[in-house]
């Protein structure tokens, strides 16, 4: 993936002044930068990412604007120029130091080691280019800007009075008003979040780049294709297989980085084309294949995945379906079809000759992969509203409202409703739509019965999602939340295997420090004594640690929002382990030989906090720590362990 | 015939035999251990695990579901050295017979495991947080809010190939194969485990076919080290993703004999002079001039890598790279000073390295906690028994004046009644009224006393009897503060991106093709 520009995808553009824009590129288009120019998309198709191009507009030479790509020596120019003649940026530039400049600082043998700014004069009319003079030369100006800019610096009066500090500041200051260059960068779950944070950071609760990565790691996430599918001792339930529980109100950005790595991000066709990229490579290392390649791909991109892709899953499924759960095989139509049947579209994409990318509108009557039914490997969404909000899983060629099967959140990414988990018969898809027999339905209009077979496998799927999200067995659960982050533990901790993880994001810290006390040690022992002081009572909080064992049908959370539950303990705190709280912040520094620092500023807001924490199984009875004199003592074997 | 999967990718629903689980006695403490059943072991209960909370016989920890909390066990850990003895000459005895007596044995022996009145355990499953608190430390460890951000910024994900020179402790070669874990190819060559024992001089097994599998390629200069992360390795199942080669990266670089290995979309180097090894890692050799220029980095007045750069960049005939030559390849480093940053970061740019950054991770733990403030606490532990507001201070003050007052009065009361007493005396006779009146004095003193602000000792007394009833977890103000053991430093990171090479053939292709 991201080895080279392909069309139909997000890619992102820095521009000289640090703007980054983002854009779907598609051939035979125009992409316009602004005041910088505009150019064909072509011109970028089929090239790798990371290149800075310069725009060469068109003129006597050129017939239309072409872009140069300008090689790293020429963008590292400045910063290694001085450097190679001299060990620090002393002799920077011993030219002009004839001039009968004054200087501070001067080495033993008279060499020059740091101008001062002793002769600095701030004043704007130092410039002696007019503002006229400077549009006048932006119209005439075909080149990158190079020439602008030089001409600048040599009407500067007393360019050679400056410092190398104010001069480099100088040349990079004008560099980004009057360069007509630009950068493509690979649209990954990094780039996004510097995007997003960078405009409307409260649109993703001002997650940063790094605060992610600590997420992901203390979440343990990570690729579990191949996970077992196991089952808990009630034969139902699975237990672990890759499978994380997620509250998401940041429109699918923490769903993107925990999909990234789970390697179930972007669509497939590009691993698997680049896998064939790679095999073509491989079988002829002779010439100059590399040359070759880019264009060869670039023509199978829409053909190659929709053949490639679409058997794998059909093949994958039927087979770890058997291995595993018995349940979720009720739920696929029988397994014959999908596999009969699904070359078929392929093949009409390739007569078609679609682009693989944009929606494809999803054809009622065509055999089926079940959405949101991969046992393993998977991502389950928790959401607030009728609809889950993954606007931003677009810029991975994801849209939600409606997916496209060959993208593998297709059937790792499953979404529940806080009403589907909580209160499962009261959500009108969770109730089975009455069956029509075949005879009836052979009778019925098409269209009619296009919508029988759509109904039918929505509530499969639903009732596939809610049933199994109900059994728990997660193994983790991550949450970046508006909501009070006790009561989405409440309900969802349970349903994490023990040694599970748990992880909850908040921009402010006061939410988790309060999470944090609501499992403070003090509190689990006023817990665990209360459990024990009153039996009745105890009764009560035992079952919402039993929750899981209950039938799945039950109302699991009947206890959930009827508010008797005890106040002081709006969560059982005896579940989570180690629970702690910590940040991280990257802190950026300018390095250039002689002018190592931090960054001067960066964005302030919100910090970002997480609380992290084991999911364990509490042994039932009183358990002494120890270093206390001993008090009552309960006879516990390894048979009372709870549950699971 | 497959090796089961390793516990930090798939840890199944219980503690295994023979597979990594971590004992967590606090936050912080950690301990890891193999489990075994086997019987050889100095105690009765078989393998044990002694902690300072306690005794956890292997017996009572294996196959029982992981987050389970464990209780301690009662083990004689005093006279094992006898027992030991006795039990090796039964158990020779016992082997040569049947050795189904001897699990026979074992099985008495998890009976034996009586639980102890104190101390309990969690049982967890291995991830590469919970292996770097407890993992045994042989050099600076990279810590997780560092190799969060790490692997984050360098797009590791899952089927990628990454370089890790000076593996060191392990902590971050863990990190690692989990982002880099993708399960394809999963019958991986037994011969793998056997084959990377001795690092060096052995091939990788055969490439994924279809889909590339994930895998990191660890070096490490240090022999022992290098041996002793196989081991761990191997242990904890992750052979088949990790590859450790016990090899010089600034003299001999990455490429092993395997043609496509290692093949790398992610460099990470954890060494004290990063730029040495760069001229290693190119798409294409480098220039002479170039090799020059990175050699003559200021400050590194050594003519010996040179020469040997010029030697070895003209020597071999073959030029590999040990890069992904399809994709933008990226690389860090993590050095503590800033002298080694300006020396790596010259060098990138020498090299034709892009986004060159530099960052550091400034990382903190809160602790949370309930500051009790209040006259109520004095005497109590865990709190400041300092008045809590302005009106219990005043109080306070009051009740003191208030005291101060009761006994002066009394004071003065009896000094009058010893006066009138001596006056009574002077006078003579009369004696019993005075005695009636004394009774009434001091019955009035008494009620006088009742009715004063309680004495420090009344108060102390009070709060102790108090403190039943009260519910300690929840009063006071809820505060947070960094822990007080901090983190200020632990390396600069520097971040940067090689593009794929792009010639002007490759322009003109795509240039046909795309217009």
């Amino acid at each position: 993936m991201h080895s080279y520009i392909r069309p139909h995808t997000h890619i992102a553009l820095r521009l000289p002044s640090g703007i980054v824009k983002i854009l779907e590129i598609a051939p035979n288009t125009t992409i316009n930068i602004g005041k910088f120019g505009s150019f064909a998309a072509n011109l970028l198709l089929g090239r790798p990412y990371y290149l800075t191009f310069e725009l060469l507009e068109k003129d006597d030479e050129r017939t239309k604007t072409e872009l140069r790509v300008v090689p790293a020596s020429e963008l590292h120019a400045e910063a290694l120029g001085n450097d190679h003649a001299a060990p620090a940026e002393s002799r920077d530039d011993p030219a002009p130091t004839e001039g009968g400049v004054e200087f501070d600082i001067v080495g033993d043998d008279g060499e020059v080691i740091m101008r001062s700014n002793r002769l600095t004069i701030d004043d704007p009319s130092r410039q002696k280019l007019s503002m006229e003079e400077i549009e006048e030369l932006k119209k005439a100006g075909t080149g990158s800007g190079k020439e602008i800019i030089e001409r600048i610096m040599a009407s500067h009066m007393a360019i050679e009075e400056k410092t190398s500090f104010s001069l480099a500041k100088y040349t990079l200051r004008k560099s980004r008003k009057y360069l007509k260059r630009f950068t493509v960068l690979p649209l990954d779950v990094g780039m996004l979040t510097d995007y997003l944070t960078e405009r409307e950071a409260y649109k993703v609760m001002e997650l940063r780049e790094d605060t992610l990565g600590l997420v992901s790691s203390w979440a343990n996430i990570h690729c579990s294709e191949t996970s077992r599918v196991l089952t808990g001792e009630d034969g139902i339930s699975q237990i672990g297989g890759g499978r994380w529980l997620v509250v998401d109100d940041t429109g699918g950005l923490v769903v993107a980085a925990l999909a990234e790595k789970m390697g179930i991000l972007y669509p497939s066709e590009e691993d698997d084309d680049s896998g064939s990229e790679g095999k073509e490579e491989e079988e002829e290392p002779t010439s100059a294949t590399t040359s070759a390649q880019p264009g060869q791909i670039a023509t199978k991109t829409p053909v190659l995945p929709e053949g490639t892709t679409a058997p794998e899953e059909t093949s994958i499924k039927p087979e770890d379906l058997q291995n595993g759960t018995t349940e979720a095989s009720s739920n696929l139509p029988p397994p014959d079809p999908p596999q009969d049947d699904l070359p078929q579209p392929t093949s009409n994409q390739t007569l078609s000759n679609a682009p693989p990318n944009p929606p494809r509108p999803r054809r009622p009557p065509r055999p089926h992969i079940p959405q949101m039914s991969s046992p393993t490997n998977t991502l389950t969404l928790l959401h607030s509203n009728a609809q889950p909000n993954l606007a931003h899983l677009k810029y991975f060629s994801y849209d939600s409202g409606n997916p496209s099967t060959s993208h593998p959140l297709y059937t790792h990414l499953k979404t529940i409703s806080w009403l589907q988990i909580l209160h499962p018969s009261e959500d009108a898809t969770y109730a089975e739509p009455e069956t029509i027999s075949e005879e009836t339905l052979a009778t019925m209009k098409s269209s009619k019965r296009g919508n029988y077979y759509r109904k039918r496998r929505r509530w499969e799927r639903t009732k596939s999602v809610v049933d199994e999200t109900r059994r728990g067995g997660f193994d983790g659960l991550i949450v970046a939340s508006v909501m009070a982050p006790q009561t989405v533990l409440r309900a969802l901790v349970p349903l994490v295997r023990g040694g599970g993880k748990v992880v909850v994001y908040s921009a402010n810290v006061e939410p988790l420090v309060e999470l944090c006390d609501l499992y403070s040690k003090e509190r689990r022992a006023a817990f665990v004594a209360r459990q024990f002081e009153k039996p009745q009572n105890g009764v009560k909080i035992k079952r919402e640690v039993k929750e899981e064992d209950s039938e799945p049908n039950t109302p699991l959370f009947s206890s959930y929002e009827d508010g008797d539950e005890d106040e002081d303990f709006p969560v059982n705190p005896t579940l989570l382990l180690a629970p702690s709280l910590q940040t991280a912040r990257a802190r950026h520094w300018q390095v250039l030989p002689g002018r190592t620092h931090p960054m001067m500023t960066s964005r302030g807001g919100a910090e970002g906090y997480l609380f992290t924490a084991t999911r364990v199984l509490p042994v039932e009875g009183k358990v002494e720590a120890r270093g206390h004199f001993r008090g009552k003592k309960r006879k516990t074997g390894e048979g009372s362990a709870v549950q699971v | 015939m497959a090796p089961p999967p390793s516990p930090f990718f798939d840890p199944g629903t219980h503690a295994a035999p023979n597979s990594l689980s971590v004992l967590q006695l606090r936050r912080d403490h950690l301990i890891p251990a193999v489990l075994s059943a086997s019987t050889e072991s100095e105690y009765a209960e078989g393998k044990v695990e002694n902690t300072r909370f306690g005794s956890f016989p292997h017996s009572t920890l294996l196959h029982q579901p992981w987050g389970t909390q464990v209780l301690a066990s009662v083990v004689d850990t005093g006279s094992r050295g006898q027992k030991s003895k006795k039990r090796k000459r039964e158990g020779d005895d016992d082997g040569q017979s049947t050795p189904v007596h001897e699990t026979e044995r074992a099985r008495k022996d998890l009976v034996k495991a009586v639980t102890a009145s104190s101390g309990f355990a969690h049982l967890v499953p291995p991830t590469p947080e919970t292996w770097t608190l407890c993992l045994p430390h042989r050099t600076q460890v990279v810590y997780t809010p560092d190799y969060s951000y790490i692997l984050q910024r360098l797009r590791v994900r899952p089927g990628d190939h990454i370089i890790e020179a000076g593996a060191g402790s392990g902590s971050f070669t863990h990190a690692a194969a989990r982002a880099v874990h993708n399960g394809a190819l999963e019958e991986a060559h037994p011969a793998i485990t056997t084959e990377a024992a001795n690092g060096d001089e052995h091939s990788m097994v055969p490439k994924a076919r279809r889909k590339r599998r994930g895998g990191v390629y660890s070096y490490e200069f240090h022999a022992p080290r290098a041996k002793q992360l196989q081991v761990e390795v191997n242990e904890h199942g992750l052979s088949s993703t990790v590859k450790v080669t016990n090899r010089d990266v600034y003299e001999d670089g990455f490429c092993l004999e395997d043609e496509e290995a290692p093949d790398a979309d992610a460099i990470f180097l954890d060494l004290p002079a990063p730029w040495l090894a760069l001229k290693h890692l190119t798409r294409s050799p480098p220039s002479p001039a170039v090799m020059k220029s990175v050699a003559s980095d200021p400050a590194t007045p050594e003519p010996e890598p040179s020469a040997h750069i010029a030697q070895t960049s003209s020597t071999p005939k073959l030029f590999r790279s040990p890069l992904n030559a399809k994709k933008p390849v990226r690389i860090c480093t993590f050095s503590p000073c800033i002298e080694q940053v300006t020396k790596t970061v010259t060098a990138l740019r020498s090299l034709g390295w892009l986004e060159i950054g530099m960052t550091e991770i400034l990382s903190k733990r809160l602790e949370v906690r309930r500051e009790r403030i209040g006259l109520q606490e004095e005497g109590l532990r865990g709190a400041n028994p300092s008045a809590a507001t302005v009106q219990e201070a005043v109080q306070r003050l009051r009740d003191v004046e208030g005291r101060a007052k009761v006994f002066h009065g009394l004071q003065k009361e009896k000094q009058e009644e010893i006066a009138r007493k001596v006056e009574a005396k002077k006078r003579g006779g009369k004696v019993s009224p005075a005695e009636e009146d004394q009774e009434a004095v001091s019955g009035k003193g008494k009620v006088k006393v009742e009715s004063v602000p309680p004495s420090k000792h009344d108060r102390l007394e009070r709060a102790k009897k108090e403190l039943d009833n009260r519910e300690l977890f929840k009063e006071g103000r809820l505060v947070h503060r960094t822990e007080p053991e901090l983190k200020t430093h632990t390396s600069y990171l520097v971040f940067a991106v090689l593009p794929r090479e792009w010639t002007k053939e490759d322009e003109e292709k795509a240039n046909r093709k795309w217009s």
